[in-house]
């Protein structure tokens, strides 16, 4: 069975069907959408018994496409890809039990994502790089009239941002890709990273393009302002996806393409590239320090924490010794799965409380946690993992990336700066919304519903079971990055 | 004679195709002219079939059989057929209908000279033929629009035309031929080969409206009736590429001429898009769009002669170009010209507004769709060239083309005024939205038919 194949065109077959059904209701729309994620899921958890190999790649699928040019359908998965495939499918599965609640177009809404849970699975399983860039450019489009169609009241010019930005941000990953294409006469980025086929000033402009495109992508500072634009207009289940699953395509690109295929000239910009990710977690940090807005400022912690992720990975590509590096690699992986898990939750628990009070400014809530008991304590457990309290599931990863940046660059340990800001804004978040004096405006604001909690409880439970004992993810994950070539 | 004549199989079945439609026009029957044209374009389609591993030349070498002119051939010729529905959709029942069909095929027998034209008299020939037509097409709503349109449209192209004469006298004075595949004399006379080339510049540059000789462009199209319009915007700019393709690939490289193409292409595209940002009439937005996709094909150009992607990337971005493009019209056709009949066209009639999404997508190069294997193609071919800034103009215009074509994607998902309502697409237009839609959306997944 190619379950790769099932995992990534199954969504996609589920948006079909629904579009040929002839009468399509809000009860079979967001049916469909459930039993699709639901089962997309499932086939990810047993591409996950099968496993991976320690060094290459595990469960390869190969159709031709263009053999002219050397492009065909080629998937596959190893320890990077596998905890992200598994961490979009569940987002997926709980984003589309929490959209049951959607009731414009909701047939529309479904069809878009599911279209883009089939982009994002198959950015993450492609081995083929022109594969790879279609997946990642579909998922621009879906992402682009999820936001304009339902999104907040300035939606239409966040909408524009979010697409012509990225479009700009990934067209040079194209002409990366054109280049090493013509060095190699193949898009198998197998090829590619066995064997990194430019060298000298192709391979340094090949890299700063990846470099932008992904930056774009993570996001990076200073080519980051799309996203406190994007995220708060979004709808829930779009930021969800957006932040979740969509920024890790920038990470998970930084690895694969950038470090993985132009390793040289990776070695050699390093410090360039761990001074703009200790910057940007920085900059992210105080960037949200100064939001009043709930949602803004859980979007700007994602530049923090990105942040970490570029430090890890430059970390990882300046030291020679391979312990130090794997631990770099592991931090980086864990830290993307942990913040698509976190901040998964987070982003849902605000737009919880958006749809009942119609808000995100913090100053205008206050003592909800007596009211809102589930709310509350779900939001105070993914704030203190978001903020890397020990036992959660940010943790193991941040304490990781710092571990081998003080052994290897000790002066981008500055960048713990961050976490102490980050405790702070967090706290003060806390203190403002559920402690504090009651604000009687919000007397009759219901607690969690059925689905609500259906949706929010697993992720509480995976940051616990990540942040207690995160072997069995960072077992698969080592694996992989020890034989890492690069 | 026999093997030569027996290879020109489609061009003559054309030919023959045209008299019959004239004729049927002559007997008031529009309708047989319509279908003769159809049938006649269907079948010379078929016919090209076997002929497309030949490689050769025929009359001497004047006449090309060749990958180019086989692809040309199948591009173009199912591109008319969907050009006349088009026309049927728009001008059924009303006077002259028959001539227009007649036209519609005679100037693309115009075309398929351009695109397998082996020597000077052929590209004329063929530079005439297009023209001849495209005036009458232009001028046939008998407007003072469309007549204005089609005087501005003659009036260039008689000069372009006449200087195109003038320039080739200098590659026949410099090769004593008049044959292309002796353009390799010119090896070292720079001066003679970029005096001819200026020539052909300005006369196929004027064909395909490639900057600064685009200005009969926005005009000619919105004049013009829309069908006419769209026919113009795909089938003589692609025959006109491909007439580039055929000249250039003989010219010694170290004349330098890639680099005046590559200059031009970038112009093309930069201005086409600029140009396009501001309009507010549809058609004159798509007019723009195409100019710049000129821009985008003579990427493709500059890889001749010794790359490898040059061929491939013409051809793949011309049936995608050719596709998406008179799906576009054909949209234009049912939601009008304004950009204001847009509103709320997507939540009116949700199917033909994500064609038309597919389409504008497509046209900025989004994949998985055809235009974006297309545009890969060419990038790669810029870049194979040595061109990479080209490659990188290519790119920050793609951004531009995605803000020109959001500008009707926009308002098509907004709330529809009140009382306004677009006419249910007539059938020969539906038949062309689901040929236009189908090609776009898969062509690019089973791109692997096409020549590497």
């Amino acid at each position: 069975m190619p379950l790769l194949s099932l995992s990534v065109f199954l969504p996609l077959l589920g948006g079909l069907l629904l579009l040929a059904l002839p009468r399509k209701s809000a009860r079979t729309a967001h049916g469909i959408s459930i039993g699709t994620t639901g089962l997309t899921f499932l086939v990810t958890l047993a591409i996950w018994a099968r496993g991976t190999l320690p060094g290459g790649f595990a469960q390869v699928e190969e159709i031709a496409w263009i053999p002219a040019i050397g492009a065909a359908y080629r998937l596959g998965i190893d320890g990077l890809s596998l905890p992200l495939i598994l961490m979009t499918s569940l987002l997926f599965f709980l984003s589309s039990i929490y959209a049951a609640r959607i009731t414009d177009r909701p047939a529309v809404f479904v069809v878009l994502m599911l279209m883009l849970e089939t982009a994002s699975i198959g950015t993450f399983a492609a081995l083929d790089a022109l594969l790879f860039y279609v997946f990642f450019e579909v998922s621009l489009v879906g992402m682009y009239f999820m936001i304009v169609g339902w999104g907040y009241e300035e939606r239409q010019r966040a909408g524009l941002m979010f697409f012509i930005y990225t479009l700009l941000g990934s067209l040079p990953l194209l002409l990366a890709i054109i280049g090493l294409f013509l060095a190699t006469g193949s898009f198998d980025m197998r090829l590619w990273i066995d064997m990194p086929p430019l060298t000298g000033l192709a391979a340094m402009l090949a890299l700063v393009a990846m470099l932008f495109t992904f930056a774009v992508k993570i996001p990076a500072f200073p080519v980051h302002t799309w996203l406190p634009a994007a995220h708060v207009q979004a709808p829930t289940v779009g930021s969800v996806i957006l932040a979740g699953v969509m920024l890790k395509f920038g990470t998970y690109g930084l690895i694969r393409f950038a470090l993985q295929m132009t390793p040289e000239a990776f070695a050699q910009a390093g410090q360039v590239v761990l001074a703009f990710g200790v910057f940007s977690a920085i900059y992210g940090a105080f960037a949200a320090l100064a939001q009043s807005d709930l949602k803004k400022m859980i979007a700007y912690t994602s530049v923090n924490h990105m942040g970490y992720v570029v430090m890890a990975v430059a970390v990882a590509a300046l030291t020679i010794d391979a312990d130090l590096r794997a631990v770099a690699l592991n931090g980086a992986a864990l830290q993307m799965v942990s913040h698509g898990i976190v901040t998964g939750s987070l982003f849902f628990l605000v737009g919880m409380l958006q749809s009942r009070a119609h808000s995100r400014e913090m100053a205008g809530f206050g003592g909800l946690l007596g009211q809102v008991p589930w709310l509350g304590w779900a939001f105070i457990l993914s704030v203190f993992a978001s903020l890397g309290l020990p036992g959660l599931a940010h943790f193991p990863a941040e304490f990781q990336i710092f571990l081998a940046t003080l052994n290897a660059q000790p002066w981008a340990i500055a960048a713990i700066l961050a976490i102490v800001i980050t405790a702070g804004l967090y706290l003060r978040a806390i203190a403002a919304v559920f402690l504090g004096e009651r604000n009687g405006k919000w007397a009759d604001m219901p607690d969690l519903d059925r689905g609500e909690k259906l949706a929010i409880v697993p992720l509480l439970v995976l940051i616990v079971l990540i942040g207690v004992a995160p072997s069995w993810l960072l077992g698969m994950m080592d694996a992989t990055m020890r034989a890492l070539q690069f | 004679m026999a093997r030569d004549l027996s290879l020109l199989i489609p061009e003559m079945l054309l030919a023959v195709t045209v008299v019959l439609m004239l004729v049927s026009e002559m007997l008031r029957a529009p309708r047989l002219a319509l279908g003769i044209g159809v049938i006649g374009l269907g079948l010379a389609t078929a016919l090209t079939l076997p002929l497309l591993e030949t490689d050769t030349s025929v009359f001497g070498g004047t006449y090309r059989i060749d990958l180019l002119s086989a692809w040309a051939k199948l591009i173009l010729l199912p591109g008319t057929a969907l050009a006349l529905l088009m026309a049927r959709a728009e001008i059924a029942g009303k006077d002259r209908e028959g001539s227009v069909y007649a036209l519609l095929c005679l100037v693309t027998l115009g075309a398929l000279m351009l695109s397998g034209g082996g020597d000077m008299m052929m590209l004329v020939l063929g530079v005439v033929l297009t023209g001849l037509g495209s005036f009458a097409l232009v001028a046939w709503p008998r407007d003072d629009p469309a007549t204005e349109a089609a005087m501005k449209y003659l009036v260039f192209g008689s000069v372009t035309g006449s200087v195109m004469i003038y320039g080739l006298s200098f590659w026949f004075g410099g090769t004593g031929s008049t044959l292309f595949s002796e353009l390799g004399r010119l090896e070292g006379r720079t001066l003679i080969a970029l005096a001819g080339l200026t020539a052909v510049l300005i006369g196929l540059g004027y064909k395909a409206a490639l900057v600064p000789f685009q200005f009969w462009a926005p005009d000619a199209y919105d004049g013009a009736p829309m069908s006419v319009a769209a026919y113009l915007s795909v089938i003589t700019k692609v025959a006109a590429i491909f007439a580039f393709a055929q000249i250039l690939r003989d010219l010694p490289v170290s004349t330098g001429w890639p680099m005046v193409v590559a200059l031009i292409a970038a112009m093309t595209m930069t201005f086409g898009y600029l140009a396009a940002l501001v309009q507010s009439n549809v058609v004159r937005l798509l007019a723009y769009s195409s100019v710049a996709q000129a821009g985008y094909f003579m990427m493709g150009i500059v890889d001749l002669g010794p790359g490898s992607l040059a061929l491939p990337s013409v051809i793949v971005f011309g049936a995608a170009y050719v596709a998406m493009n008179l799906g576009a019209f054909a949209v234009i056709m049912v939601a009008g010209r304004s950009l204001d009949d847009f509103r709320g066209f997507g939540r009116a009639r949700p199917v033909i507004g994500v064609a038309m999404v597919v389409f504008l997508l497509s046209l900025t190069g989004i994949p998985p769709l055809f235009g974006f294997v297309g545009k890969v193609l060419l990038f790669g071919a810029a870049i194979e060239a040595g061109y990479l800034w080209l490659a990188v103009i290519g790119i920050l215009n793609s951004v531009l083309a995605l803000a020109v074509y959001l500008r009707i994607v926009v308002p098509m998902y907004q709330p529809r005024e009140a009382g306004q309502d677009s006419a249910a697409p007539a059938p020969p237009l539906m038949i062309v939205l689901g040929a236009t839609a189908l090609v776009t959306l898969f062509m690019g997944l089973l791109a692997g038919v096409f020549p590497g």
